[in-house]
């Protein structure tokens, strides 16, 4: 993605009152955590969540690759030395301002879009999305047009060119299959954390922030309440599940 | 007539014949791994873990895995049920000893043996591991406790530094 394709939408966004986050937040930085609950292996995934992040580009450190380096190790993505066609499910663009010349480093993958055009057109029904707004591609129907890499506005999905060997068995990935983020769903169903932000927040950078944003206790819920999180293309209202501060 | 009766006989005799012979195929299905297997059956692994018995009779399994795995498959991908019983992951863990060199395709492999011999080809290892995952060191996370961690040969170090983005979409 050029720097110039990643044209921030400027439009106004609703500000959230001082007061809502007053009341919200104990002291300053100091927030009621609810710890994640992993759901019983047994039962199905509902609306009742809807898994979201949070990125604070304003931590985000130009240069660190750590969450790119632990999606890769996490879900057994390799490079075949050919950047034009290896498999990305996340990767780091930096936006620059052309009058300010005013930098912004962020983490770029699949937005988990409410509206997704992935899901939209794809004619297999192999890109779905699940009720806990996880946007996914059942592999098992993915016939590899790749409609859904052209509709993708933020180039989230990448296509497996070669044979993949190296899988692990959580993450069974496939030549001739479109791929892209899962938000680590392998892990969420667990109670677990994307690898992405746990590895920032190893890097003390602490950039990303994972949770239910329809949980108004969650910490990312309280944060966005806070400080709001703008969309990445807001103009083309899929109302994206990754939202961001500091763009 | 005479002549009639004959050809009634060898037809009679090579009935029999094939009751005899749909007779032990049928029973080559059954006793397989009760030690009575003729030579010209499969030799089906037995699990390595000491468990004797599968999640299913071991008939039901012998007809009917296929749609066990079908079932589970939809269950976990698109309503994020991940319970192991039926599992393609718990077949192979419990089928498929930890440290063997059998890949899918070889005659030792659980899911080979029995799929070379009925000639019936399946793609579920084009993406799914034939093996169980080995253990690797656990991480910081207590999620990390539950699923042990890969050591990739190579993590994409080309794209990462690419902040124009490399582009996979030809
Ligand atoms: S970011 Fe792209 S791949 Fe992800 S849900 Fe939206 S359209 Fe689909
Ligand atoms: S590549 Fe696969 S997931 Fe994408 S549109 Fe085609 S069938 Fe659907």
């Amino acid at each position: 993605m050029s720097n110039s394709e990643v044209n921030i939408s400027r439009r106004s966004f609703v500000e959230k009152s001082a007061t809502a986050a007053a009341a919200l937040s104990i002291a300053p930085g100091v927030f009621l955590h609810t710890v994640a609950e992993a759901k019983p292996a047994e039962q199905a995934v509902t609306s009742a969540v809807r898994w979201g992040m949070l990125i604070d580009t304003t931590k985000c450190a130009s240069g660190c690759t750590a969450c790119v380096s632990a999606c890769n190790t996490e879900n057994g993505i390799a490079s075949h030395n050919r950047p034009r066609t290896d498999q990305q499910w996340i990767r780091k663009v930096t936006l620059r301002d052309k009058q300010t010349k005013h930098e912004i480093s962020l983490p770029m993958m699949c937005q988990h879009c409410e509206s997704p055009p992935c899901v939209d057109v794809c004619p297999t029904g192999a890109s779905f999305k699940r009720k806990d707004g996880i946007v996914l591609v059942d592999r098992h129907i993915c016939i590899g047009c790749r409609y859904c890499m052209m509709a993708c506005p933020y180039k989230a999905r990448s296509f497996a060119h070669e044979t993949v060997d190296n899988t692990v068995d959580y993450v069974p990935r496939g030549k001739g299959t479109v791929e892209s983020c899962t938000l680590c769903v392998h892990r969420v169903d667990e109670g677990g954390t994307p690898a992405c932000v746990e590895a920032c927040a190893e890097a003390e950078h602490g950039a990303m922030i994972f949770g239910d944003i329809k949980n108004p206790e969650s910490e990312i819920s309280r944060q966005l309440v806070e400080h709001g999180g703008k969309q990445i293309r807001a103009d083309l209202g899929l109302n994206t599940g990754v939202r961001y501060r500091g763009i | 007539m005479q002549q009639l009766n004959k050809c009634m006989h060898n037809t009679l005799i090579t009935i029999a014949g094939l009751a005899m012979l749909a007779f032990s195929v049928f029973a080559v299905s059954n006793f397989a791994w009760a030690g009575e297997k003729p030579s010209f059956a499969p030799d089906v692994p037995h699990p390595t873990n000491g468990s004797t018995e599968c999640v299913q009779p071991e008939d039901e399994m012998k007809k009917n895995h296929m749609n066990y795995i079908l079932h589970q498959r939809d269950e976990t991908m698109h309503n994020g049920i991940r319970t192991e019983t039926y599992s393609l992951k718990k077949c192979i863990n419990c089928h498929v000893p930890k440290n063997t060199t059998a890949r899918f395709g070889d005659d030792e492999h659980f899911c080979s043996s029995c799929h070379n011999f009925t000639g019936v080809s399946i793609d579920c290892f084009q993406c799914h591991m034939d093996r169980p995952m080995g253990e690797k060191p656990l991480g910081k996370s207590p999620h990390n406790a539950q699923i042990s961690k890969p050591v990739p040969t190579k993590v994409a170090g080309t794209s990462i530094e690419n902040t124009e983005g490399a582009s996979n979409n030809e």
